[in-house]
């Protein structure tokens, strides 16, 4: 397809015409700024193919604000060698007409003409969309929509199917895609996808054979337990009739019953033995006897002797103790006498001891209530001074506030005084002689001086009175003040019964002296009594008192001894008690003696009455009656006990002998051995019957299970289930088998069919990257992109490549399928619009060599706003500026 | 003259696993049925005696239900039943015995000959001599003891055994339970019952396995049977009738197919199967796609008719003819595929091939006859039917295509 004219009316930018004529077959590249129409010619051309003429959807075609323009396009062009003019207006007046040659077509039947020439459709209503485009939307590629090309060949799919289709020339399969979703339907119900694990009604079944093959062993199991129950059954009755039939724990029992027999018999000799051994027991003990009793008559003889002697030596003792008590009791009257002298004479001195102190007492008592009574007269002779002295102080006191007053007022008075003396009016004289004059009342001669106090009269006899008035008016006032204070001066010492302030000082003077001897005598006083003269009365009095007490005991004791020389002679009280201990002590020794002597008298006396008594009955035993006889009979029983005793141990030893021979030990055993082996037997018979009963019990409960019944039961549902997992098995390896089948000789065909695309693509391909490979996909999209790189080949998704690469993958894809599309005698332009901004320089020289290359086979329009990048295509410029001023 | 039913191996209590549980379960009924028919067989011949040998029960472990309902089938016949234990239903110390006259199941005219002695039925002037099995299986004769064992001149002498007569069954030679040949002349006997061999035989003029009543398997020939025995007297040779008591035919067929005449042919045989048979049938040979439909298809009918029907094509190969793929519109790579697969068929993975052709050539067929009925259905429309349909499709498809031009007109 070759396009040669393009007119364009009243279409968006394109308020006037614009004409584009002689169009290339190859490359044509139209520049221009934003905004210059260069999309704008793009969807004129898409309006006039896509859209039906009669659409309501296409307002936005309009120029704006021209609601009455009727935007057209015509366009000029070759298809195949048939020229066509289309010529398209939209909204005002909506007409289609399509001139083929000779042929002319109207309204629908030219759209759908066109339709059917390029390999699109128009959208049921509305306005055209992506989905309807068929080939041009693949190969007229929108600014900025180059990368996105899988969604664009897939609304191309048909047509690029039946391009290969009819380039391989033969079909594909007229519904293997079909059988082979079925059969992968069908596998996928029995197999997992990913892995081919067994699911759905497969493993049901798989799982259901597993159970009941798990039953059916366990039943087996079972069976096999019963059977050998059974066996033992069988064994166990055969042993327990011939145990029945045999008996063996009779023998067993009869050889016991022997061997309990000769136990018995020895065991009795044993008995016998045992009898005599008591009895030569019993005789020791005669023997023993006998010869104690034969030794106690021995000694009953050499008792009575000891007794005799014993009693003499008890009478000696007797004797020389009683002569001991003679002596102590002398002795002890003369300790009596010396103690009682020693005695006296302690009393003697010590009450003259008692008078001595006394006396020394008394004396001392006298002296001291003496000189109380001598403190007593001093102390209230000190007393009287005192309150005198005191009274005579009290009445020289003066206050010393009022004193200090009085001072006050006489320096007040006299520093008044002063003021007045000079503020008066001073008056000098002189007078004549004889001549005299009287001031006041005063009468004055010769010269001197006189202070005017006051308005003063002064008498110059002869001359005539005068009056002198002191010039200052507080001259009065001072003396009013100096009167006043001498008032109260008066007035207080008045009060104080004095004249004068010095006479107060003087009193001052002697108050104060007079205290100094108040203090003095009270110092005294206090010397004196220091503790009042109440308490020096009072021990005066208790002084006298003691006094009294003391002559009063002096008086009571006895008269003293007469004669100062026995008095002197007497010892001292220290002395007369020594002596009094001492006399004691002896005393009491000698009595402690006496009572010795007298208690071993006593005793003396006692042993010698019981040894008389022993001695008594000791004779008296030995002169009994009967007791040579009873001593004979003792002697002949001895000798006759001896005798069997020796007897009785020769008898023992024989019986000794017969019982070691017969060995009870081991008879003892042999009874235990014969016991235990028929109650071993009895007792295995007994289990044996127990056994027995409980496996008929158990085989009994066992067998009305119907085991093997079951078992027939469950093999027989396994066989089924078996069958049935075996027949999914099959089923299940036959689709996957098929499937997988389908998908390789699918793949196979997809591969050979999608060669000629390949075979274009790799040729793009190979001007942008040497010895890379682009795959294509199922749908015909561009797959994974292979290229040799520094670390050899490498492969990435077409969604992984980058922005730039994708966009000069999807022009070289866009090429090939044009190509494709070309061979098949579809009809091809390529459209680019703004595309490739993203490339790299050396990329974009690339991709100039591919477009060109294209552009040898296919009329593209490129459209740019980068004329700089395009300059090396090898085609002028059409500058769309140019373009519309030349319109 | 003595008359008398000799039978054995009844197995009451078999299950048959290798059948649908429906199909199975009216198996295991019909043996009881078969006990039924023999009841009601003496009872209708005014027989004197039944005997039987071995057997009786499939196995000791059966369901209590099972022992009475055996029992209970046996009411028809009022007179003498001998019953033997075999090696299914040996005498052991608990054995299904044990437990049936611990069930009181079993009624006062069955004998039960338990153990090796003679049984005297002096009203019917019969010795009987059994050789009871008393463990499963056993390595020495147990019909041994016969011809010691002394009878009442004037009675009959009749053994009754179960096992293997030695040397007339190849495979029996070291087989359990055995009994000497010639046993029945050695001891004197007028007449031998034998179980264990469930297809009735005769061993020799005076020994015979009676079969079993009702056949449980494939391989037994003369099964079904029970045998009518007269005995006129001592010495007299017996008089054997063989009477059919079993209800289904048991077979077991293998066709092989090749050339497509064939086909024709076991579709007759498979036709003739009647309503109580129990078949085994094995297909092998080859096949077009067209032969294994119809094969499939009266399969099919006659698992419909008959008792039981086990068919096993694993055997039997696939072989698309051109026409079949064609007609399969396996075109493109589903052409590929179905060549593949037939190749595949003589190769080490011949099963799955042969299994995913099956399934291929299902789902395709399936296909066809939609789309046929779409066509169809277009057709009667009339719009456009000429360019819808496949140009080819009429002719290669052939009988399809007829129906397209019927729907068209």
């Amino acid at each position: 397809m070759k396009l040669s004219r393009i007119r364009i009316e009243q279409f968006r930018q394109f308020r006037q015409a614009l004409e584009i004529r002689d169009l290339d077959a190859g490359i044509n590249l139209f520049t221009g700024a934003n905004e210059a129409g260069k999309s704008t010619i793009v969807a004129a051309l898409r309006a006039a193919f896509f859209e039906r003429h009669r659409s309501g959807s296409v307002d936005d075609f309009r120029p704006w604000g021209d609601s009455s323009a009727s935007p057209s396009v015509e366009l000029d062009f070759t298809l195949g060698h048939q020229d066509y003019r289309l010529t398209k207006s939209f909204l005002g007046k909506k007409r289609c007409e399509l001139q083929a040659g000779s042929q002319h077509l109207d309204g629908a039947d030219a759209e759908d003409h066109l339709a059917d020439l390029l390999g699109f459709r128009y959208a049921g209503r509305g306005a055209s969309a992506a989905e309807h485009w068929g080939i041009p939307g693949l190969l007229w590629i929108p600014q900025g929509g180059a990368q996105e090309v899988r969604e664009a060949v897939a609304h191309a799919t048909d047509h690029l199917r039946s391009a290969l289709n009819e380039s391989l020339g033969e079909v594909a399969s007229s519904g293997g895609d079909e059988v082979m979703a079925t059969v992968e339907a069908a596998r996928n119900e029995l197999l997992t996808p990913a892995t081919g694990a067994v699911r759905g009604i497969y493993a049901v079944a798989i799982r259901h054979e597993a159970a009941l093959a798990s039953e059916l062993d366990a039943l087996t199991t079972a069976i096999a337990s019963y059977r050998q129950k059974v066996d033992r059954l069988s064994s166990l009755r055969r042993e327990h009739a011939i145990d029945e039939d045999e008996k063996p724990w009779l023998h067993f029992r009869k050889e016991h019953q022997a061997a309990i027999d000769k136990l018995a018999a020895i065991q009795r000799i044993e008995e016998t033995q045992a009898a005599e051994k008591q009895r030569a027991t019993q005789i020791d003990g005669q023997i023993k006897l006998l010869r104690e009793q034969l030794a106690s008559f021995a000694a009953r003889k050499q008792e009575a002797e000891t007794r005799a002697t014993a009693l003499e030596k008890a009478r000696q003792e007797q004797s020389s103790n009683a002569a001991l008590v003679v002596q102590c009791l002398e002795k002890r009257v003369e300790a009596s006498v010396r103690y009682e002298a020693v005695r006296e004479i302690l009393r003697l001195a010590r009450q003259e001891d008692t008078r001595r102190s006394l006396a020394r007492e008394l004396d001392e008592i006298r002296q001291k209530a003496a000189s109380a009574a001598i403190a007593l007269a001093k102390a209230e002779a000190e007393q009287t001074t005192l309150l005198e002295r005191q009274r005579l102080a009290a009445a020289a006191e003066i206050r010393p506030a009022d004193l200090e007053s009085l001072r006050q007022q006489h320096r007040q008075i006299r520093e008044l005084h002063i003021h007045r003396a000079a503020a008066a009016t001073r008056l000098r004289f002189t007078l004549d002689d004889e001549r005299r004059m009287v001031i006041g009342d005063e009468s004055l001669s010769g010269s001197g001086e006189r202070l005017l106090l006051a308005a003063t009269e002064i008498t110059l006899p002869g001359f005539g009175k005068l009056e002198i008035a002191p010039g200052g008016s507080d001259l009065t006032q001072l003396g009013r003040q100096e009167s006043e204070l001498s008032d109260r001066q008066a007035a207080l010492l008045q009060r104080l019964g004095l004249t004068s302030l010095d006479d107060a000082e003087a009193r001052q003077q002697i108050y104060s002296e007079r205290l100094g001897e108040v203090k003095t005598a009270t110092a005294t006083l206090k010397a004196l009594a220091p503790k009042g003269g109440d308490a020096l009365r009072s021990e005066l009095a208790s002084q006298q008192a003691r006094g009294g007490d003391v002559e009063a005991k002096l008086r009571q004791l006895p008269p003293a001894v007469d004669g100062s020389s026995s008095a002197a002679a007497l010892p001292s009280v220290g002395e007369a008690e020594a002596a009094e201990e001492g006399a004691g002590k002896s005393l009491t020794q000698i009595s402690e003696q006496l009572h010795q002597a007298q208690l071993a008298a006593a005793n003396a006396q006692t042993n010698c009455e019981s040894a008389a008594r022993e001695l008594a009955a000791a004779r008296a035993l030995l002169d009994a009656p009967d007791r040579a006889a009873r001593e004979a009979t003792a002697s002949r029983d001895l000798v006759d006990a001896l005798a069997e005793r020796s007897t009785l141990t020769a008898r023992i030893a024989a019986l000794q002998q017969q019982v070691g021979e017969a060995r009870p030990d081991i008879l003892k055993q042999d009874v235990e051995r014969f016991g235990k082996s028929a109650e071993q037997h009895e007792k295995r018979f007994g289990e044996r019957r127990d056994t027995l009963l409980r496996l008929e019990v158990e085989l009994q409960a066992a067998g009305a299970q119907g085991l093997e019944e079951r078992s027939a039961k469950l093999a027989r549902d396994l066989a089924q289930a078996q069958r049935r997992g075996e027949e999914l098995r099959r089923r299940a390896s036959a689709l996957d088998h098929l499937l997988q089948l389908l998908r390789d000789k699918r793949r196979a065909l997809t591969r050979k069919l999608q060669a000629p695309l390949q075979k274009h693509l790799n040729r793009y391909l190979q001007l942008l990257f040497a010895q890379a490979s682009l795959e294509i996909d199922e749908n015909l999209s561009p797959g994974p992109l292979t290229r040799v790189g520094a670390k050899g080949s490498e492969s990435g998704a077409f969604e992984a490549l980058s922005f730039g690469a994708r966009e000069q993958m999807g022009v070289i894809s866009r090429l090939a399928y044009a190509d494709l599309l070309q061979e098949a005698g579809r009809p091809t332009l390529i459209i680019l619009d703004d595309a490739l901004v993203h490339s790299d320089d050396e990329r974009l020289a690339q991709m100039k060599r591919v477009l060109f290359d294209a552009a040898t086979r296919h009329q593209i329009l490129l459209f740019t706003c980068h004329p700089a990048n395009w300059r090396d295509l090898g085609v002028g410029a059409r500058s769309l500026e140019t373009l519309r001023a030349a319109c | 003259m003595l008359r008398l039913l000799h039978t054995a191996d009844w197995q009451i209590g078999k299950l048959f696993g290798q059948f649908e549980p429906d199909q199975a379960a009216l198996l295991a009924d019909a043996r009881y049925k078969a006990v039924e028919r023999l009841a009601t067989l003496a009872s209708e011949q005014a027989l004197d005696l039944v005997l039987v040998a071995g057997d009786v029960f499939d196995a000791q472990g059966v369901a209590d239900r099972t022992i009475h309902r055996l029992f209970n089938a046996l009411a028809a016949f009022s007179g003498r039943w001998v019953m033997l234990p075999g090696n299914h239903d040996a005498a052991l110390s608990e054995s299904v015995w044990t437990r049936a006259a611990r069930l009181h199941a079993i009624p006062g005219k069955v004998t039960l000959c338990l153990t090796p002695e003679p049984l005297l039925l002096e009203e019917l002037g019969v010795a009987i001599l059994p050789a009871p099995l008393t463990q499963r299986n056993t390595f020495s004769d147990l019909s041994e003891w016969f011809a010691s064992a002394e009878t009442p001149p004037e009675m009959l002498r009749i053994g009754l055994a179960h096992g293997s007569v030695q040397g007339i069954l190849a495979e029996a030679i070291d087989s359990a339970n055995p009994i000497a040949a010639g046993r029945a002349e050695q001891a004197g006997l007028d007449y031998l019952a034998l179980g264990d061999w469930h297809g009735t035989r005769q061993v020799d003029a005076r020994t015979w396995y009676s079969g079993t009543p009702e056949s449980d398997r494939f391989r037994a020939n003369q099964s079904g049977q029970a045998l009518l025995v007269e005995l006129a007297g001592r010495q007299a040779l017996p008089a054997v009738t063989p009477l059919n008591i079993g209800r289904h035919c048991w077979r077991s067929d293998a066709l092989t197919l090749q050339v497509p005449s064939d086909v024709e042919q076991a579709l007759q045989h498979i036709a003739k199967f009647s309503t109580d048979d129990v078949v085994q049938l094995s297909l092998s040979g080859q096949t077009d796609l067209a032969g294994h439909r119809r094969l499939r298809n009266a399969i099919g009918q006659a698992e419909g008719r008959v008792h039981s029907l086990l068919a096993d094509l694993s055997a039997l190969r696939l072989e698309p003819t051109a026409d079949d793929i064609d007609a399969l519109q396996a075109d493109g790579y589903l052409g590929e595929v179905v060549d593949e697969l037939r190749t595949q068929q003589e190769g080490s993975n011949a099963e799955v091939a042969r299994d995913a052709l099956t399934l291929l050539a299902g789902i395709l067929d399936e296909r066809r006859r939609d789309a046929g009925r779409a066509a169809n259905a277009e057709a009667s429309v009339g719009a456009r039917a000429g360019t819808a349909a496949d140009p080819g499709a009429g002719t290669r498809a052939g009988g399809p295509a007829g129906i397209i031009a019927g729907g068209a007109l």
